[in-house]
């Protein structure tokens, strides 16, 4: 059994070196290497030492697996941890400046896969920069992300830990089992209002935190209602992304205040950068989440 | 104040705005109640101008224009409407229409804003279509017409508008000869039994010739020759108008012109 | 007859409009339900009123360009309103009323232009050059959309463009109240005109020759319809196809004639838009359409039968 286990192995890996040979690809077998999620295999001579991250959430990875000081170029939006601050801007990246980037003379450029930056991705290669594309929508491939920017920096150790925390903290339930769940509607707009669905992260984050999303049965990230139907499905609260304090500007009409919430002034305003997009500091939103939760009237 | 008098132009000088060169210079004219007047003359002689510059659609440069007594300038264009009934050349049709219904247009000179069509409305329609001999086609569409019944209808329009003075752009421009004749009939039954004063262009110089009280002949602008038709239509004057040899000939008193054929019936 | 059952249409939508909705209210509380007061009663009037004055616009729209196919969006009102929507975004104009002011001023600015643009020598406006004008408006309108689009942060701006696409769902007793009060000046002006645009079908110079003020009635139609379609926009987005279609529908029941035509107009757009609106809210729920959708799905079929009818008869 061990003999045929081996030999299979072996088999395997002449195999897979025949096939990355017959390719002709440039970087030797021996670097680190990934699948990224536009299905490209990416491979570096050695682990990235100069890296330009294109979005908050893959710069504050970075950080958080011991790769922070390899960054040379961030995005404007990057500002956590205080010390990505340091790091040189290459503009908002929306669409990605590609001279910026290329001018910063990267080994890797970190970038979320959009239709934008899949094209940017493309000219950076023809510069001869490689890049890599992740998807990063839904709080499940926060762990698939921080194990192959691992691998491509060779932290892995850091990022395995980061996630296997990620993992867990999507595969547990509540951390413990809310008497009386409460519900909320994520509002992100209001005119037309368009409300968040259980095809976004942030319906998980909230199931994480033990609320329920009254909108979870549209499957979608978001979707365009009516303000009769927010009434009629009556959230306890309503969630809205804002950094400022204030309830939104809505919250004064008559019409939307046939909606009970927004009458009583049940808001939940969360902080954009920590509820804007998946990132490490997860666990700290559901958290927050629960926080306000239990102790807003 | 001659009271037969309907419109009078004298010395009139006018120009399109942009226009490079003035478009009539100086023409007069004077038209009385029961008189038919035929203007005559080559493409773009301003035989349309002068029907436009006498109702005050085109600046004057010099010149007067008196309608009823009054400066044409002078009356709004409701006021006009209601004693100057046009045919211009050419008329759209966007909308299908019955024939009733394009008749009452008519009407709208005499229509109040906030008033309804009433039964002196409906009775002034009513003889219009029966002085046209359109009656039989108060309720077809438009569009099923034929040219000579369309002419018609278009001037039991403008006689809906119980106007003093009729003013007909060639009127019978693409009429067979029996539409042509029946149209001139009535134009001139119409001024004779109403005194109506009848303004009317045509190509049609014989025509012109056997059913008007006066010719006005039009060149580049000029008038070339006013006056009743045996005294203007001379085969000097026509030759020269319309630069083509003619010869005048006579019938039921009224001069009418036959055109030569070139290199033969000479003299 | 035939007004009675406009009548009764009109009143069955709005009824509809009152009676549907997501929150399954029951009969007996409808009349003391705040969800009826303030969001489905204030809604379906606005769409009526909205709808009406479309309607009316697109008719005398119709009637001045002496084009069966005008619609009012054609004369770059939709493009200057969506700049003056998507600058007032990037602009982050703060207050629920900036979006509709930018969009109305928009609008203003766009028809301002292509007025400017339609005069011809002498003060007299084209026709013809109004619908050229018009889309040449558009595009440019478009064409700096689109840059501030691409310059500005994308994601609330793709909220605007849903909110041009179309919808009742801001709808509120404010709004009503003022397109109630700013909504009867130009729909009297357009009423006042219906004979002089019965005239203006024949040709600008017959008209004038039975009595119509062409050069001003030109002059202000042009001003009273696109004034209604601004405001129409800025209350409700673009919603197309209803002014290009019910005038032909009236017409086709009622005649040609304004003084008919307009009116019928008017409640023919209400229903027509209070019941795309009710079919808006309803066949996705919980989700909604764009009203400016359900139009267009509505409109296109009635609008290549009567391209039909048009080539044909």
């Amino acid at each position: 059994m061990r003999r045929w286990t081996v030999r299979t192995h072996l088999a395997g890996l002449v195999a897979l070196a025949a096939a990355t040979c017959a390719r002709g690809e440039r970087a030797p077998a021996a670097g680190p290497a990934v699948i990224d999620d536009a299905h490209r295999r990416v491979t570096l001579a050695v682990p990235a030492r100069r890296i330009v991250s294109l979005l908050p959430s893959f710069t504050e990875m970075l950080f958080a697996i011991g790769a922070g000081d390899r960054l040379v170029g961030r995005t404007a939006w990057c500002d956590y941890p205080p010390a990505a601050l340091a790091v040189p801007s290459v503009g908002d990246g929306i669409p990605p400046n590609v001279e910026a980037v290329a001018a910063r003379r990267p080994d890797l450029v970190v970038l979320y896969r959009s239709g934008p930056n899949v094209t940017a991705a493309e000219q950076l290669e023809r510069l001869g920069v490689r890049t890599v594309l992740f998807d990063l929508n839904r709080l499940e491939e926060l762990g698939s992300v921080a194990r192959r920017l691992g691998v491509l920096t060779g932290h892995r150790a850091a990022a395995d830990s980061l996630a296997r925390a990620m993992d867990s903290l999507v595969s547990q339930g509540p951390e413990s089992p809310t008497p009386n769940p409460k519900s909320l509607a994520f509002i992100v707009w209001d005119n037309p209002p368009i409300v968040i669905g259980a095809g976004s992260f942030l319906d998980r984050l909230a199931g994480l935190a033990g609320a329920h999303n009254v909108f979870h049965d549209i499957a979608t990230p978001s979707a365009q209602v009516s303000i009769e139907t927010i009434a009629a499905r009556n959230p306890d609260f309503i969630a809205v992304l804002s950094d400022t304090a204030a309830p939104p500007r809505y919250a004064g009409r008559p019409e939307w205040r046939v909606v009970p919430a927004v009458r009583k002034g049940r808001f939940l305003v969360l902080p954009g950068g920590l509820f804007g997009r998946p990132g490490p500091r997860a666990a700290e939103a559901v958290r927050e989440l629960r926080r306000r939760l239990e102790t807003t009237p | 104040m001659d009271r037969g008098l309907i419109v009078a132009l004298r010395g009139v000088t006018c120009r399109y705005p942009d226009a490079a060169r003035d478009s009539l210079v100086g023409v007069s004219l004077e038209l009385r109640a029961g008189e038919l007047h035929a203007v005559l003359g080559p493409n773009g002689s301003g035989k349309t101008t002068l029907v436009r510059a006498a109702l005050g659609l085109v600046p004057l440069v010099a010149g007067e224009v008196e309608i009823l007594g009054r400066p044409a300038h002078t009356w709004s264009r409701r006021d006009l409407a209601r004693v100057v009934g046009v045919l211009p050349q050419r008329e759209d049709n966007l909308f299908p229409q019955r024939v009733r219904e394009t008749v009452l247009l008519g009407r709208y000179p005499h229509l109040s804003l906030l008033g309804g069509v009433g039964a002196a409305d409906r009775a002034a329609l009513e003889r219009a279509l029966v002085a046209c001999d359109a009656a039989a086609l108060a309720d077809r569409w438009l569009w099923t017409l034929s040219g000579g019944e369309y002419q018609r209808v278009r001037l039991a329009r403008a006689l809906a508008q119980e106007p003093r003075l009729l003013v007909l752009d060639e009127p019978t421009a693409s009429l067979d000869l029996r539409h042509e004749m029946e149209l001139f009939e009535l134009v001139r039954t119409q001024v004779d039994a109403h005194g109506l004063g009848a303004l009317l262009i045509t190509h049609h110089v014989n025509l012109a010739a056997r059913f008007a009280d006066q010719v006005l002949i039009l060149a580049e602008g000029r008038a070339v020759a006013r006056g009743a038709p045996a005294d203007v239509l001379t085969r000097e004057t026509a030759a020269a108008v319309f630069e083509w040899p003619v010869v005048i000939s006579a019938f039921e008193g009224r001069p009418q012109m036959i055109p030569l054929r070139k290199k033969e019936d000479h003299q | 007859m035939k007004y009675l059952v406009l009548a009764g249409a009109a009143l069955a939508t709005l009824a509809a409009a009152l009676l549907v909705g997501p929150a399954n209210l029951p009969l007996a509380d409808l009349a003391s339900s705040p969800i009826v007061w303030q969001l489905r009663l204030p809604r379906a009037v606005l769409a009526f009123l909205v709808g009406g004055a479309l309607g009316v616009a697109g008719t005398s729209l119709q009637a001045l360009v002496r084009n069966p196919l005008a619609d009012p969006f054609l004369l770059g009102l939709s493009g200057g309103a969506g700049l003056g929507a998507v600058a007032a975004i990037a602009l982050h104009l703060p207050g629920p009323w900036a979006l509709p002011l930018a969009a109305f001023v928009g609008a203003v600015g766009a028809m301002a232009l292509v007025y400017r643009l339609g005069l011809v020598g002498g003060g007299e406006l084209d026709p013809r050059i109004l619908l050229l004008g018009g889309v040449a408006v558009g595009a440019l309108a478009g064409a700096i959309t689109t840059a501030i689009v691409s310059l500005a942060e994308a994601t609330e701006l793709r909220n605007a463009f849903l909110w041009l696409w179309g919808g009742f769902s801001g709808a509120s007793w404010t709004t009503v109240l003022v397109m109630l009060a700013y909504a009867p000046l130009p729909l009297g002006v357009l009423i006042a005109a219906a004979r002089p645009l019965d005239l203006l079908a024949l040709g600008e110079e017959p008209a004038q020759y039975l009595g119509a003020d062409v050069r001003r009635l030109k002059r202000v139609v042009y001003l009273a319809a696109s004034l209604l379609t601004a405001a129409a926009v800025a209350v409700a987005g673009v919603i197309g196809f209803v002014g290009l279609v019910v005038p032909h529908v009236c017409r086709l029941l009622w005649g040609r004639l304004h003084r008919t035509l307009l009116p019928t107009a008017f409640l023919t757009g209400g229903v027509l838009l209070a019941a795309a609106d009710t079919l808006a809210r309803t066949v996705v729920a919980p989700r909604e359409l764009p009203v400016g959708i359900v139009t267009a799905l509505l409109g296109v079929p009635v609008f290549a039968f009567l391209l039909r009818r048009w080539t044909v008869g």
